[in-house]
């Protein structure tokens, strides 16, 4: 049982302020991906949880318990490293028993647990190696094997896949989301790739220049990002982001001019824009299709990856265009085509790039 | 990868080469032949270089000679052990904290004992045993092995904290997170694995050590059976003659502890002292 609260959490090194005002409530047993890109503050941020660093300001609130000025130990976390940071001198057991060893725990208890870890972790056999002798996906078990035996409350990881080649990555995403359900824990994960955060993460944290940006289940995120940040962070090929002008407003939304000459009505609420407004129109390559009329979209570049076609070409004012086609879509690099779009499943953001609130709302449970 | 050289390069860089072991081991290669020789043949004009009669009595001799040349021996080997050991008591700690640990004046600090070393031992004689006197250690093997370990721990410093300083440093904060203490950590994950680092710093000294004796000993000890080698050398000059070929054998023998430990150890050395000079 462990709830993980950040208040109001500001951090600068010298004058560098890296963690704009911090807030979040994670729940028990949630898993929670940190996800930015590079430099945005999310190590640090994971980091001022472990208690490795310390916040200019705010507080950390573990299980109801202010811990912000407690010991690591205390505050009942385990931290897994990018590097691993295993002891190379050390077997893997030893490694494992690390944390244990530290709290000079009885022998027989110190081996039930260290063998129960590595039998959860599938490397009962190579207790005596030392991690030198290890591959990369070992290393990263051991790694999280010397998290384990502590029974913490939460655990920390910071980009623990990014060492590994994608097809390793792919399958320790699987037994990560194992070990979650198994576990039964409270876990904070810190990656750059929006794919990890998508598959593992229950709700997902995006963080921008030290912010953050939104804080939602995965499906929320891709279907109502808050923010333009969110909307071309999430998702695979990125959003598209096609430059328009509301040329009227009526009952059923905005009526849109794109550039490249194609207007739409789209169905979200114009609060923050009016006539004339400049905005930006998001449309997702999976959601459009080839047709007879839309968008006139010369392609570039075609990518047969044999379920989808990917085109990348751009429309008439030379704003670049993304789009996902069925795997034998009858397109060819060179040809201009016609793509269709429905207005329901397009994002509208205002010149803050901040979202136009959709109002059909797929997939969200009301 | 670096170009390979050319056949005229490689015949360049092993003339240097030559030229520079030729340098640096002909006094050695003196000293031995000078050690073969019968004491008259030193003085034989012309100077000739080889002979019949090379004999290893010489180092049969110099015991007789000098009665007590293997306690200087010893002594020798026991002063530079003492330097050593104490040294890396005081270094392994001073080295940990400059590598890690923000402190007030830590570089300041840094480079006033960058400072110690420009003075020689020897500018710092009359002060030095006015102290030793005040302390009572004059006489005493102390009155050796306490300015050396002085003299000695800047330099220690230096070279262990460069080497501390390449342990990534997420495997302290890995211990850390595991509720293990400072002197916890550095006793089970940084000692172990800087021992490549701690043997070069070690030699290091301990040749330092060897090195150095010799000023302190004339000075600050007048007690016979605690002089270290160098300074029992001086018997040879004996109140007519000067038993060179005696003196060279029982130099050679006193440095042969310094090379065992050097061939040894010769692997860790060239490690050690290259480490650090790239980034992995
Ligand atoms: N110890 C530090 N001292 C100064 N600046 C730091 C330190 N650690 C991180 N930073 C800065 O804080 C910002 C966020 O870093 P980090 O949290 O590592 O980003 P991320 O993990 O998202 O890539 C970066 O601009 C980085 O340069
Ligand atoms: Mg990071």
């Amino acid at each position: 049982m462990a709830t993980l609260d950040l208040k109001a959490i500001n951090k600068s090194f010298g004058t560098a302020k890296v963690l704009h005002d911090i807030d979040l409530a994670i729940q028990d047993r949630e898993f929670v991906v940190f996800v930015g890109p590079s430099g945005c503050g999310k190590s640090t941020l994971l980091r001022i949880i472990a208690g490795l660093e310390e916040a200019t300001s705010g507080k950390i609130v573990i299980d109801g318990q202010d811990v912000s000025t407690a010991h690591p130990v205390d505050r009942g976390i385990s931290m897994v490293f990018q590097s691993y940071a295993l002891y190379p001198h050390l077997t893997v057991f030893e490694n494992i028993a690390f944390p244990l060893r530290v709290q000079k725990l009885q022998p027989t208890e110190l081996n039930a647990r260290v063998a129960k870890a590595a039998e959860i972790l599938q490397l009962s056999d190579k207790l005596k190696l030392k991690p030198g002798q290890l591959s990369g996906g070992q290393r990263q078990r051991v790694a999280i094997g010397r998290s384990i035996v502590r029974n913490p409350k939460v655990f920390l990881f910071d980009e623990p896949l990014s060492n590994l080649d994608a097809a390793l990555r792919g399958d320790m995403r699987v037994e990560l989301s194992q070990l979650h359900r198994e576990l039964d824990a409270t876990m904070v994960y810190v990656t750059h790739d929006q794919v990890e955060a998508m598959t593992m993460a229950d709700r997902i944290v995006v963080l921008n220049g030290g912010k953050v940006e939104q804080f939602g289940t995965p499906m929320e995120l891709y279907h109502h990002p808050a923010t333009k940040f969110v909307a071309s962070f999430i998702g695979q090929p990125n959003m598209n982001l096609v430059p328009g002008t509301i040329k009227e407003m009526t009952p059923d939304g905005p009526v849109v001019a794109l550039a490249g000459g194609h207007t739409m009505t789209i169905p979200v609420e114009a609060t923050t824009a009016h006539v004339g407004s400049k905005v930006e129109v998001g449309i997702r390559p999976e959601d459009v299709d080839l047709g007879t009329d839309g968008l006139e979209v010369s392609i570039r570049v075609l990518e047969r990856l044999g379920g989808a076609s990917i085109t990348y070409g751009s429309i008439g004012d030379g704003t670049a265009f993304r789009a996902s086609l069925s795997g034998n879509a009858p397109v060819r690099e060179g040809e201009t085509v016609h793509l269709t779009v429905d207005p329901a499943a397009c994002h509208v953001f205002d010149a803050d790039g901040r979202v136009l609130r959709r109002q059909a709302a797929p997939g969200l449970v009301a | 990868m670096m170009d390979r050289y050319t056949k005229l390069q490689m015949a360049g860089i092993y003339f240097a080469i030559t030229i520079f072991l030729i340098f640096i081991l002909l006094p050695f290669f003196e000293m031995f032949m000078t050690s073969l020789r019968p004491l008259e043949h030193l003085f034989r004009s012309p100077y000739q270089f080889w002979s019949d009669d090379f004999s290893f009595d010489a180092y049969s001799q110099m015991w007789v000679t000098v009665p007590l040349l293997g306690r200087y021996i010893l002594n020798s080997i026991f002063i530079a052990t003492s330097v050593t050991a104490i040294t890396m008591v005081f270094v392994i700690p001073a080295a940990y904290a400059y590598a890690r640990l923000d402190f007030p004046f830590k570089s300041a600090s840094l480079a006033i004992f960058l400072g110690v070393n420009m003075f020689t031992g020897a500018v710092l004689l009359i002060p030095l045993y006015r102290v030793l006197r005040t302390l009572g250690l004059l006489n005493t093997y102390w009155a050796m092995i306490v300015p050396g370990v002085a003299f000695l721990i800047p330099t220690g410093i230096w070279l262990l904290r460069s080497y501390l300083e390449k342990i990534p440093r997420e495997l302290e904060e890995a211990a850390y997170v595991d509720g293990a203490s400072r002197m916890y950590t550095l006793r089970r994950v940084v000692l172990p694995l800087a021992v490549p680092g701690l043997i070069v710093v070690g030699v290091a000294v301990f040749i330092g050590a060897y090195a150095q004796q010799f000023l302190f000993a004339i000075t600050f000890n007048q007690q016979r059976e605690l002089q270290p080698l160098p300074a029992g050398l001086y018997e040879f000059i004996g109140y007519q003659s000067v038993t060179w070929n005696e003196m060279m054998a029982a130099a050679l023998v006193g440095v042969l502890p310094v090379m065992v430990i050097f061939l040894f150890l010769q692997k860790y050395l060239v490690a050690g002292l290259t480490a650090g000079a790239v980034k992995e």
